[in-house]
C-alpha cells in the first residue's frame, strides 16, 4: 500500500514534467498571473472562460493548465491587494487591511514579501494536506453531517469580534447586516421570495463578485481620485524591504502555518472557501498577536495570516471535489465540469493506484501542480517586484480609468449579467460610506458568506434529526468552542476597560452628524427589512427574525450612544484633508469622481462594453484629469483592443448591445 | 501535445478577425450561433451543450462557429425569460435550461415570464430515466423493506419542483411509500455523500449519472436501486420494479406519468426563442440531430460518460403541448402532491 502510494506520488512528479504538461502548465499560471493581478477579474471566471480549451487536452495537462492559473490566482491577487488596496481577487480582500497601509507607509516591499512568502508556504502546505488527506479522506468527510456543518458556520461567525476593530457594537451591527443581506433571494423550499424587489438577478442572493468588488475597490478609486495623487503617498524609498518580508513569514513561522492549517481545513467544508478562510486567517492573526491596536495601520500579521490561508484554501478545496465529487465552491464546480469533460469521475477510483484501474498518480499531480505552480510564480514575483512596486509611482488618474473598467467587466463577465454592475455600485457607496464613518467592513463580508450555509445546513439539520442534531458529539464541542469564542473577547474587552478606565471620552455635544444619520439609515433600513419579513412565512422568515431583531436592537443602541455623545470619533463625511487641498476643493473631487463611477456603468448600458468602455477612458483621461492627448489616445486604444480583441473576439464574452443602438433599430 | 500552446496562445490572444464573406452563401456562413446555458459553467447542462457546441457548427450550412454562454439564474428561469423575451428569434441563439422549470408553468410557479409551448425545440440529447437509489444501511433496500418501514425513508432533494423532490413525493402520493423528501441539497452529488454518511436513505434522479458517479456503491451493493420511474426498464437494471407498475389505482398511473415519466423527454431541451424563421429551425434541428450521430460527437460524449437519448423536437412539441392539456382534476392533484407539505 506504501509502495503503491509512493509509486503513485512519484508517477504525478512524472507525469508533471512531461514537456507537453509542464508547457501547458505555464500558459495556465500566465493567465493566472495576470487574472489574479488584474482587479475585476476573478479566478472562477476565468477558469470558466478557459474550460474550452480543455477538450483536446490529456487530463494531466487539462488540469496541469487549469489547476496552475487557480494556484497562482490568490498570490498574485495579494500583490493588487497590497499594492493599489483594491482586490485583486475576491479572495485577497483582507490582505488589503494591513497591507495597504504598509505600502502607504513606504513598506510595500516588506509586504509584498511578506504576502509572496506566505502564499508559498501556505500553498505547499495546503498541497501537502491533500496529499495527506488521501488515504484518510473519506471517513474524515463522512463523519460530518449538516449538523457538524451549521455549528462550523457558527463557529466561523464567532471571529467578527475580532474583525470588528476597536469597535466590537459596530461590528455585530455589521455582521448582522451581512447575515440579512445573505437572506436576499428565493427560499428554495417555501418559495417566497427575500428582498428581491421583484428581480429575478437577485433570486440566487448577491454574488460576492460585486461585492467584494464595489466594497473595497470602489472606496480606494475615490480616495485615489480625490488625492490626486500616486497610490504611494510617501516615496517609495528602497524596495528592498522583500527580504524583511521573507524575514517576517519565518519570524511569525507558526502563525503562518497555523493560518495555513485553516484555510487547507476550513477549505474542505462545502461552501467555505478563500473568501471565508482568508477573514478567518485575518481575525486569527489579529487575535493571537499582541498590540491587536497595530491592525488595519500595517501590521505584518495581518498580511501574512491571509496570504497563506487564501492559498492552502485550495489544496483543502480539492480534497472534497476529489474524493467525492462534491464540489465545495464555484472553482471546484468549473473543476468538476473539467473532470467530466476528461472523463474522469471523482471519488474512490481518483484515489486508487493505476495499477488497480484507478487514477492516483494523476491526483498527485495536482499537488505536484499547485507545489510547481507556486514556486514558479514567486520566483517571477521576487524578479519582477522592483518593477511591479513602480506602479504605485504611476499617477492616479492614469491608474483609475483601466481599473474601473476592469472592475466593471469582471464584475459583469462572473455571470454575465449586467444587474450585477448595480451592485457593485451600491456596495461600492455603502463601503464607502462604512470606511469614512469607521465601520468595520470586513464582518459584514463574513455574515453574507457564512449566512447562506447556516441556514441551509440547520435547515437539513433539523429537517433531518428534529432537536437530536444538538446532542450529536461533535455539535456538543463545537458548542463549547463557540461560547468559548463568543464570550472570551468580550471579557477580555471588558478587562481592557476596567483597566483603563480613564481614556476621557470626548463628549461632543449631541447632534446629528453624518455618523448618526448613517447609523440611522441602518436602523429604519433594518426595520423596513423585517417589516417586509412579515409575510415570509415560519421557513423563510426564521432566519431574518433570529437575525433581524436583536441586530435591530443593536443598531437602535449605537444610535442612541451617538446621540448621547457617547461616540468618541467625530467622524467627517469628508476625507482626511490632504495636504494644502481645502474642503471645498475635497468635495468637489469627490462629487467628480463619484459622478464618473456612476456615469461609467450608464454609458455602457446606454452604448455596450466595447464602445462605451472606450468612451468613457477617453472622456476620463481628458475630462477628468486633463491627460495629453497622446497618453489619452494611445491608452483608449489600448483599452479598445483590450475589450474588443480579447473579451468580445477570442473570449466570446457575450455583451449586450448598447440600448442606443436598440433605440435607432426601433 | 506541445504543439497545442502556441495554438492555444493564439486562440487566447487573438485579436480582431474582420471576416464575414460580402456575400454569404448561407445565412449561416460567417456568423457566431450562440447555445446559452441556464445554468452555470461547469455543471451536467453546461457539458452537454459544450460538447454539442463543439460539432454543431460542422453540420450547419455555412459552418458557423457555435460558441456557448452561461447566464446562470432563478434555476435557469432567467434564462429561459431572456429566450422568450429579449433573444433575437434569428437562429443564432438556442437556449439550454431545465425543462422542469415547464412543468413548473403549467403549476404557476413564481417569476416564470415565458410560455413554453410558443419556443422552438430542437429536442433534447438526452431523457432523465429516473432510478431512486438507496443505502443497503437504511433497511429500505427493496420494496417490501421500504413499504414495511416503521419510520418515512428519508430521500435528499433539492427544492420542490426539482426532479430529486418531485420523483420522492410522487412515489410517496402514487404508491404510498413512506417517505420524507428533505429538500435543501446543493444537488445530486451533496445527497449522495448525505446518504453514504448515513444521514439520507438515498435519492431519485437520472440513472445515467447515478450509475457514473455512485459506481462504486452499486458495485459494492452499498447502494440499491429499489425502483425505477420509467416507462421500459433500464438496459442494465431489468429486475429492478417499475413504479408504474406497482401503483394500483389509474390516479396513481396517470401521477407517476405526469409528475415524472413524461417530463423526462423534455427535462433537457434545447429550444429557439418564438417567431424564429421556419427554414432556420429546420437547418438547426437538422444539423442538431445529425450532430448525435456524428461519430466524433459520440466519442468525445462517450469518453466524458455522457449518455445520448436523443428526442426530436417534434415530440418534445407534442409532450410539451400534453402537459398543458391536462384536467384540472388531475393538475389540483399534481400540484397537491409536488407542493404541498
Amino acid at each position: 500500500m506504501l509502495a503503491e502510494m509512493a509509486g503513485a506520488f512519484a508517477s504525478g512528479l512524472y507525469q508533471v514534467f512531461t514537456p507537453g504538461t509542464l508547457g501547458l502548465m505555464l500558459v495556465g499560471i500566465a493567465l493566472g498571473f495576470a487574472v489574479g493581478i488584474l482587479p475585476g477579474l476573478g479566478g472562477p471566471t476565468t477558469l470558466a472562460l478557459m474550460l474550452p480549451f480543455i477538450f483536446t487536452m490529456q487530463p494531466a495537462e487539462a488540469f496541469a493548465f487549469l489547476l496552475g492559473m487557480a494556484a497562482v490566482t490568490a498570490t498574485t491577487g495579494d500583490i493588487t491587494s497590497i499594492l493599489f488596496g483594491v482586490p485583486g481577487e475576491p479572495t485577497t480582500a483582507s490582505t488589503i487591511m494591513d497591507g495597504h497601509p504598509m505600502a502607504k507607509k513606504g513598506e510595500a516591499g516588506r509586504a509584498l514579501g511578506a504576502a509572496l512568502m506566505s502564499s508559498l508556504v501556505g500553498a505547499i502546505f495546503g498541497a501537502l494536506a491533500l496529499a495527506l488527506a488521501i488515504p484518510v479522506v473519506r471517513p474524515l468527510v463522512l463523519a460530518f453531517g449538516s449538523p457538524e456543518y451549521f455549528m462550523l458556520a457558527v463557529l466561523g461567525l464567532t471571529f467578527v469580534a475580532a474583525l470588528a476593530g476597536d469597535n466590537l457594537l459596530k461590528g455585530l451591527v455589521a455582521a448582522g447586516i451581512g447575515l440579512m443581506f445573505a437572506t436576499v433571494g428565493l427560499d428554495p423550499i417555501s418559495g417566497a421570495q427575500r428582498y428581491t424587489f421583484g428581480q429575478l438577478f437577485l433570486w440566487d442572493g448577491i454574488g460576492l463578485v460585486p461585492i467584494t468588488i464595489g466594497f473595497f475597490a470602489i472606496p480606494e478609486i475615490i480616495d485615489l481620485a480625490v488625492q490626486r495623487t500616486a497610490i504611494a503617498r510617501a516615496n517609495l524609498g528602497r524596495l528592498g524591504g522583500v527580504m524583511e518580508g521573507v524575514k517576517d513569514t519565518f519570524r511569525h513561522r507558526w502563525l503562518v502555518l497555523r493560518c495555513s492549517a485553516i484555510g487547507a481545513y476550513v477549505g474542505i467544508i462545502p461552501g467555505m472557501g478563500g473568501s471565508v478562510t482568508q477573514w478567518l486567517a485575518y481575525a486569527h492573526a489579529v487575535q493571537s498577536s499582541p498590540g491587536r491596536e497595530r491592525f488595519g495601520k500595517g501590521a505584518v500579521e495581518g498580511v501574512l495570516g491571509p496570504g497563506a490561508a487564501n492559498n492552502s484554501t485550495l489544496g483543502g478545496h480539492l480534497i472534497p471535489t476529489i474524493a467525492f465529487g462534491v464540489p465545495s465552491g464555484v472553482t471546484m464546480a468549473i473543476l468538476l465540469g473539467a473532470f467530466i469533460i476528461q472523463g474522469l469521475v471523482p471519488g474512490p477510483s481518483m484515489l486508487t493506484p493505476e495499477s488497480r484501474g484507478g487514477h492516483l498518480g494523476l491526483t498527485f499531480s495536482f499537488v505536484w501542480t499547485i507545489v510547481i505552480a507556486n514556486i514558479v510564480t514567486v520566483a517571477i514575483c521576487f524578479l519582477f517586484l522592483n518593477q511591479l512596486a513602480k506602479v504605485t509611482q504611476v499617477r492616479g488618474s492614469l491608474l483609475i480609468p483601466p481599473v474601473l473598467l476592469l472592475i466593471y467587466l469582471g464584475a459583469f463577465a462572473e455571470k454575465n449579467a449586467f444587474e450585477d454592475l448595480y451592485l457593485v455600485l451600491f456596495f461600492g457607496v455603502l463601503g464607502w460610506v462604512m470606511e469614512k464613518l469607521h465601520w468595520p467592513r470586513p464582518p459584514l463580508i463574513l455574515g453574507l458568506v457564512l449566512g447562506p450555509l447556516a441556514e441551509n445546513r440547520l435547515f437539513l439539520s433539523t429537517d433531518n434529526y428534529g432537536m437530536e442534531w444538538l446532542m450529536r458529539p461533535w455539535v456538543l464541542v463545537m458548542i463549547a468552542l463557540t461560547l468559548a469564542g463568543a464570550f472570551y473577547p468580550l471579557l477580555k474587552a471588558w478587562m481592557r476597560s476596567r483597566e483603563a478606565p480613564s481614556a476621557p471620552r470626548k463628549s461632543a455635544a449631541p447632534r446629528a452628524n453624518p455618523n448618526t444619520l448613517f447609523t440611522l439609515i441602518l436602523v429604519l433600513a433594518l426595520a423596513a427589512a423585517l417589516w417586509q419579513s412579515r409575510d415570509f412565512g415560519p421557513r423563510a422568515g426564521l432566519f431574518p427574525w433570529v437575525i433581524g431583531f436583536p441586530v435591530l436592537a443593536l443598531a437602535a443602541l449605537q444610535l442612541v450612544l451617538e446621540l448621547a455623545g457617547k461616540e468618541q470619533r467625530a467622524a467627517m463625511f469628508v476625507p482626511e484633508p490632504g495636504p494644502g487641498i481645502p474642503a471645498p476643493e475635497l468635495r468637489r473631487r469627490t462629487a467628480a469622481i463619484l459622478g464618473w463611477i456612476v456615469g461609467y456603468p450608464a454609458v455602457i448600458w446606454l452604448l455596450g462594453f466595447t464602445l462605451g468602455g472606450t468612451l468613457c477612458t477617453l472622456l476620463l483621461l481628458k475630462l477628468g484629469s486633463r491627460e495629453r492627448w497622446p497618453v489619452s489616445l494611445a491608452m483608449t486604444a489600448g483599452v479598445a483592443a483590450f475589450i474588443y480583441g480579447v473579451f468580445g473576439q477570442a473570449l466570446h464574452v457575450p455583451f449586450p448591445p448598447g440600448q442606443a443602438f436598440a433605440w435607432f433599430a426601433g | 501535445m506541445i504543439k497545442r500552446i502556441p495554438a492555444l496562445l493564439a486562440a487566447i490572444a487573438a485579436l480582431v478577425s474582420f471576416g464575414g464573406a460580402a456575400q454569404a452563401q448561407s445565412f449561416f456562413e460567417g456568423k457566431t450561433v450562440r447555445i446559452v446555458v441556464g445554468l452555470g459553467a461547469g455543471g451536467g447542462f453546461d457539458t452537454y451543450a459544450r460538447v454539442i457546441g463543439r460539432h454543431l457548427g460542422k453540420h450547419i450550412p455555412g459552418n458557423p462557429t457555435v460558441i456557448v454562454d452561461n447566464m446562470p439564474g432563478a434555476g435557469s428561469i432567467l434564462m429561459t425569460n431572456h429566450l422568450f423575451k429579449v433573444a433575437k428569434p434569428d437562429g443564432l441563439t438556442v437556449g439550454h435550461f431545465n425543462g422542469a422549470i415547464i412543468l413548473g408553468q403549467v403549476l404557476g410557479q413564481k417569476g416564470i415570464e415565458f410560455d413554453a409551448r410558443k419556443f422552438e425545440y430542437l429536442g433534447a440529447a438526452v431523457k432523465e430515466n429516473v432510478v431512486c437509489g438507496l443505502t443497503k444501511a437504511s433497511g429500505a433496500g427493496s420494496i417490501e423493506s421500504w413499504r414495511a418501514a416503521k419510520a418515512p425513508v428519508k430521500l435528499g432533494g433539492v427544492a420542490p419542483g426539482a426532479t430529486p423532490d418531485n420523483s420522492g413525493r410522487i412515489l410517496n402520493a402514487a404508491l404510498g411509500l413512506p417517505v420524507q423528501v428533505v429538500s435543501g441539497y446543493k444537488g445530486t452529488s451533496a445527497i449522495r455523500l448525505a446518504a453514504e454518511s448515513g444521514e439520507l436513505a438515498g435519492g431519485c434522479w437520472s440513472w445515467e449519472s447515478m450509475r457514473a458517479t455512485w459506481r462504486k456503491g452499486l458495485d459494492s451493493g452499498e447502494v440499491i436501486p429499489v425502483v425505477q420511474i420509467v416507462a421500459k426498464p433500464m438496459a442494465d437494471i431489468p429486475n429492478v420494479p417499475l413504479a408504474i407498475s406497482l401503483a394500483k389505482t389509474d390516479d396513481a398511473r396517470k401521477l407517476i406519468l405526469v409528475g415524472v415519466q413524461n417530463s423526462s423527454a423534455f427535462a433537457r431541451p434545447f429550444a429557439l426563442p418564438p417567431g424564429t424563421p421556419r427554414d432556420r429551425v429546420d437547418m438547426l434541428h437538422k444539423a442538431f440531430h445529425a450532430t448525435l450521430q456524428d461519430p466524433a460527437f459520440l466519442a468525445e460524449a462517450q469518453k466524458a460518460k455522457l449518455s445520448i437519448d436523443p428526442v426530436t423536437g417534434a415530440e418534445m412539441n407534442k409532450l410539451v403541448a400534453d402537459v398543458f392539456t391536462l384536467d384540472a382534476g388531475l393538475l389540483a392533484k399534481l400540484k397537491d402532491a409536488l407542493y404541498q407539505k
